[in-house]
């Protein structure tokens, strides 16, 4: 029972992360550019798809394919904010429900598109090291989960570095602390907004590839990969990039937690639950002051 | 506009006489003998009618836009569906309980729920939506994925589709009415005034919590009865469908695209968009209806946050108009 547990809760830990940096675009576009993309893990699917068709039909490991998709999935994130964002914002009343509205619209077009171009079969990703182990003492670790863990840390790392460091980085910080501020000072206000957003859609690639390395997929799956989304960035506060870090982490535990104490079908169950306690009792986030 | 002297027989307002008439020609029209396509369709038509109505008491009127409504639909259906199936007891006669147990569902959640705001709201309903079709799937006397088969009604095909068609339709004339009512109450002008200014609105004396909770009671209620019936029609109850999100979806789309500060605007959204689907998936991949409607999803939201009606209130006579128009809870917290 004990080696059950430390199993499930080493293997939440690298899942944890996988969902960290799924997770951390998605608060990032809320936080900073108050919209909610709950087509966030739409792209997240269609990076996974790019991906696994990169490995099936040339033999390219999808991690070497990520250098590709992360300029491109920024281009997306840019022409979704011009194109379409921006148009909203001017008639929205609450620019945070209207995008939410916006956004469904759009996962419903990407989840049936991807249907109608890939059909709606799970699909599961074979890489060199699939099936590759590690054992720490008793513990087993598999290589997927160590490749999702080293693509979260290093993609986090850099957002931070980025919004701690560079100039751009705390434009963008200053833009979601107080936005009247840093267009007085000078920031150009819808400029680094697009950009964060851009960026803020780039990681759902490598949140994308980093779950395609863990879990089956297909074109419904975004949906139930946005609880995990909504769990965490609700956990780790909307914005913050370390809360959405950590909170991954507590959520990838909990997730092996109850994977050893409750049946497997009523895990989703526990999530549930978990997450409409969580809103209702602090929606601002546990981890935010 | 009150008039001078108190009327004594005021006239039906002309969008009433409207709505009178058209549910009048609809009741009659299976003795016109029409194929049991046309009333199937036409069942469909006015299912997404009266759900839409409903979600919009909560949705429109308070502008509270739940993401989740398909668990009071399941919720309805199943409530019928499991006591058919478990005791024989006829859906015709449990019907009001689908609602009660709806209603009491959406007390439960509403109460906490509905203290959430704008987008916070939307997520903790779709999530809700998804809980409830993972409990469907797992309880012990749900059947799980298969769900359940129910016995047909005893009479032909035929006047089987001529019932189900009929029932159908008074449920959504009544959702109609209640959602024409509420815009000329006390209700609807509190509802209205918690969308505009929620704050505002309870410094002037509306009871927020209280109306928001009444709205959504209601509001599941009516999603109870349209789905406890639902599961009879189609004599086999699908999880995967009573609980879908897309359900949800299509409703939100519905009454948004049709307006839903307006009584009739979800309505006509629920005829424009049932004809699309219907037109869409006769030929092609139902894959491309849904593509379809996300698009129309987006493009309603970029460019008519107010609906269809905005539009064609522009266009229409002027007589049929200003009366609805009037009543359109909106302008009378203006």
């Amino acid at each position: 029972m004990f080696y059950e547990l430390a199993q499930s809760l080493t293997s939440g830990l690298l899942i944890g992360s996988a969902l960290a940096v799924l997770s951390v675009g998605f608060s990032m576009a809320w936080g900073i550019t108050h919209v909610l993309n709950v087509a966030h893990c739409a792209f997240a699917v269609l990076a996974a798809y790019l991906g696994y068709w990169s490995l099936a039909r040339w033999g390219i490991d999808p991690l070497l394919v990520l250098p590709v998709l992360l300029p491109l999935f920024f281009m997306f994130g840019v022409a979704m904010h011009t194109l379409l964002i921006r148009a909203t914002a001017r008639r929205a009343h609450d620019l945070g429900l209207a995008t939410m509205v916006l956004t469904f619209g759009l996962g419903v077009v990407m989840e049936n598109g991807m249907q109608l171009a890939w059909a709606p079969d799970p699909r599961v990703l074979k890489t060199a090291y699939s099936s590759l182990t590690f054992s720490a003492g008793p513990l087993i670790v598999q290589a997927p989960h160590l490749v999702a863990f080293g693509l979260a840390t290093v993609t986090i790392s850099a957002l931070y570095l980025f919004a701690e460091r560079t100039f751009m980085g705390k434009a963008v910080r200053a833009v979601w602390q107080q936005p009247m501020g840093a267009a007085l000072s000078g920031i150009n206000l819808s400029r680094v907004t697009t950009i964060a957003y851009g960026l803020a859609v780039a990681t759902s690639a490598v949140g994308g590839v980093a779950m395609s390395l863990l879990y089956t997929f297909d074109p419904a799956t975004h949906l139930s990969w946005l609880v995990y989304v909504f769990l965490v960035v609700i956990l780790g506060g909307v914005g913050s990039i370390l809360g959405s870090a950590l909170a991954g982490l507590i959520i990838g535990l909990i997730i092996g937690v109850s994977s050893v104490f409750v049946p497997l079908a009523w895990n989703n169950l526990v999530l549930f639950g978990l997450l409409i306690v969580l809103l209702l009792l602090r929606p601002q986030g546990l981890l935010q002051q | 506009m009150r008039s001078a002297a108190p009327r004594l027989f005021a006239l039906p307002s002309p969008d009433a006489l409207i709505g009178i008439g058209l549910a009048l020609v609809l009741t009659a029209v299976p003795l016109a003998t029409p194929s049991a396509y046309v009333l199937s369709f036409l069942f469909m038509v006015f299912m997404y009618g009266a759900l839409a109505g409903s979600w919009n008491i909560v949705g429109g009127y308070a502008g509270y836009l739940s993401f989740g409504h398909a668990a009071f639909f399941g919720l309805g259906a199943y409530t019928t569906a499991l006591l058919l199936f478990y005791f024989g007891w006829s859906p015709f006669l449990t019907l009001p309980l689908a609602g009660v147990v709806a209603a009491l569902f959406g007390a439960l959640v509403g109460y906490p729920c509905l203290r959430l705001r704008g987008p916070y709201f939307s997520l903790v309903t779709l999530i809700l939506g998804l809980a409830m079709y993972s409990l469907a799937l797992n309880l012990p006397f749900t059947r799980g994925s298969t769900g359940l088969f129910l016995p047909f009604l005893k009479v032909d095909v035929y006047t089987s589709h001529v019932i189900f068609y009929e029932i159908m339709l008074a449920l959504l004339i009544v959702v109609t009415a209640v959602l024409r009512q509420i815009t000329r109450t006390k209700m609807g002008v509190g509802l209205a005034a918690i969308r505009e200014d929620e704050d505002a609105a309870g410094t002037l004396g509306v009871n927020a919590t209280r109306l928001k909770l009444q709205a959504f009671m209601l509001s599941a209620f009516l999603t109870g009865l349209v789905g406890g019936v639902y599961s009879y029609y189609k004599s086999h109850l699908d999880p995967s469908f009573v609980f879908a999100t897309s359900i949800s979806i299509t409703i939100v789309l519905m009454a948004l695209f049709g307006g839903r500060l307006t009584w009739y605007g979800p309505l006509v959204g629920a005829i424009v968009l049932s004809i699309i689907n219907e037109a869409l998936t006769t030929q092609a991949p139902p894959q491309t209806a849904r593509i379809v409607f996300g698009a129309l999803l987006i493009g309603v939201i970029m460019f008519l946050p107010d609906g269809l009606m905005s539009i064609m209130q522009r266009h229409l006579p002027a007589f049929i108009m200003r009366r609805a128009q009037h009543s359109a809870a909106r302008d009378e917290t203006a």
